[in-house]
């Protein structure tokens, strides 16, 4: 795109010179003629940013796969859970090959989910393989985890809100239902059950939400449709535990928000 | 409201896909040629071009390909497709059916 704008921009310069103008007055009038640069990468990105009907689909298919995999209850079948898993891996490294489409990023937000739950479970190792394990794995990590951010990041700042957006509603429901760490089996069951049904509405919103993101033209209306899920989360998880969502519930709530509304920020600050 | 401005921006892709459709052209050469058909009626914003062509692009209507020239310059030419040619034609159809129905209300003697 630039370099036929650039063509576009020489072709008329020569012109002009052509007709006696100097170098730079060329490049000035040049310039002028083309209009606000802010319009043109306006109606650009507005052309490029519209997903197609199977690209929004595809995109919100991870956030329906999870809601149906606790509308199910398959989330406890291992094997449903490795199922998704393979799938996710296979989806996410085709998409890295394949030019990272819009519709990559959710599937890729899931993908670093599993890395996370890791690091997080590293605590119950033998005390002293503890800081062996956090020693080999966390730079391990860090590493992978700025990488795959500023690779988004050079993409769109937006993307990277999309990305993150279901790390947010996970950790909410873990903080607040207490299941930030192992728990047995039936213990587990027991704190879920009455969540259930908000925890699927939580991820049938992320999905009506990224499909909103995918389809909507102005870059505006895509940070908006970004926060309607924290905002949802947060309605639901107050309403299963009557308020009661612990103070590292409600700091990663905000955070969650803070997160997803800095592109929006960003973008009014440039 | 600039009244002739509003009339461009409705018919900015029918006038595009007319001359896309005469020959493979690239943006340049687009804003030219508009000029010199119109004798000078048709100028806008030259960027504001771009966007115009990728939606249409977007939309299958017409087909970039890059060239290389023979002095070795690069040009994006682009073509106009199947679908490009039956949106021209039903554009071009309306067209003549509106400007034939204005026609009708403020000259009806030349009719």
């Amino acid at each position: 795109m630039t370099h036929e704008l650039l063509t576009h921009l020489e072709d008329k310069t020569q012109e002009l010179k052509g007709g006696g103008l100097s170098e730079e007055e060329a490049a000035k009038i040049s310039t002028q003629a083309f209009g606000p640069p802010q319009l043109i990468a306006q109606q650009i990105y507005e052309v490029h940013s519209q997903g197609t009907w199977q690209e929004a689909f595809f995109a919100a298919l991870p956030h329906l796969l999870v809601a149906l995999l606790f509308a199910s209850y398959h989330w406890k079948n291992l094997i449903s859970l490795s199922i998704i898993l393979a799938a996710v891996t296979c989806i996410v490294i085709y998409g890295w090959c394949h030019n990272k489409p819009m519709w990559f990023f959710p599937w890729l937000g899931y993908y670093l989910l599993p890395v996370i739950i890791t690091g997080s479970l590293l605590i119950y190792l033998p005390s002293g393989w503890v800081w062996l394990a956090t020693l080999a794995y966390f730079p391990l990590a860090l590493f992978a985890f700025a990488y795959i951010m500023k690779q988004t990041a050079s993409r769109d700042w937006l993307y990277v809100s999309l990305m993150l957006a279901p790390l947010p509603v996970v950790f909410s429901w873990s903080l607040a239902l207490g299941i930030n760490g192992v728990l047995p089996g039936n213990m587990l069951l027991t704190r879920l059950q009455p969540a259930i049904p908000w925890i699927v509405v939580s991820f049938l919103v992320l999905a009506v939400a990224t499909f909103a993101f995918t389809r909507v033209r102005q870059r505006w209306g895509k940070a908006a449709t970004l926060l309607i899920p924290p905002s949802v989360i947060l309605v639901s998880v107050t309403l299963v535990n009557r308020g009661n969502i612990g103070f590292w519930g409600w700091l990663i709530l905000l955070f969650s928000l803070l997160a997803l509304a800095s592109p929006a920020w960003l973008k009014a600050k440039a | 409201m600039d009244y002739g401005r509003e009339l461009l921006k409705g018919n900015t892709d029918c006038l595009l896909l007319c001359l896309i459709n005469n020959q493979p052209t690239y943006g340049y050469q687009i804003i030219k040629e508009l000029e010199k058909r119109s004798n000078g009626y048709f100028r806008f914003k030259e960027g504001t071009l771009y966007p115009a062509l990728h939606r249409m692009e977007k939309d299958k209507l017409i087909k970039g390909k890059w060239q290389v020239l023979p002095n070795g310059q690069q040009r994006r030419y682009y073509h106009i497709t199947k679908r490009g040619q039956q949106a021209l034609a039903k554009r071009l159809l309306d067209w003549r059916d509106f400007s034939t129905a204005v026609r009708l209300v403020t000259q009806p003697e030349t009719i």
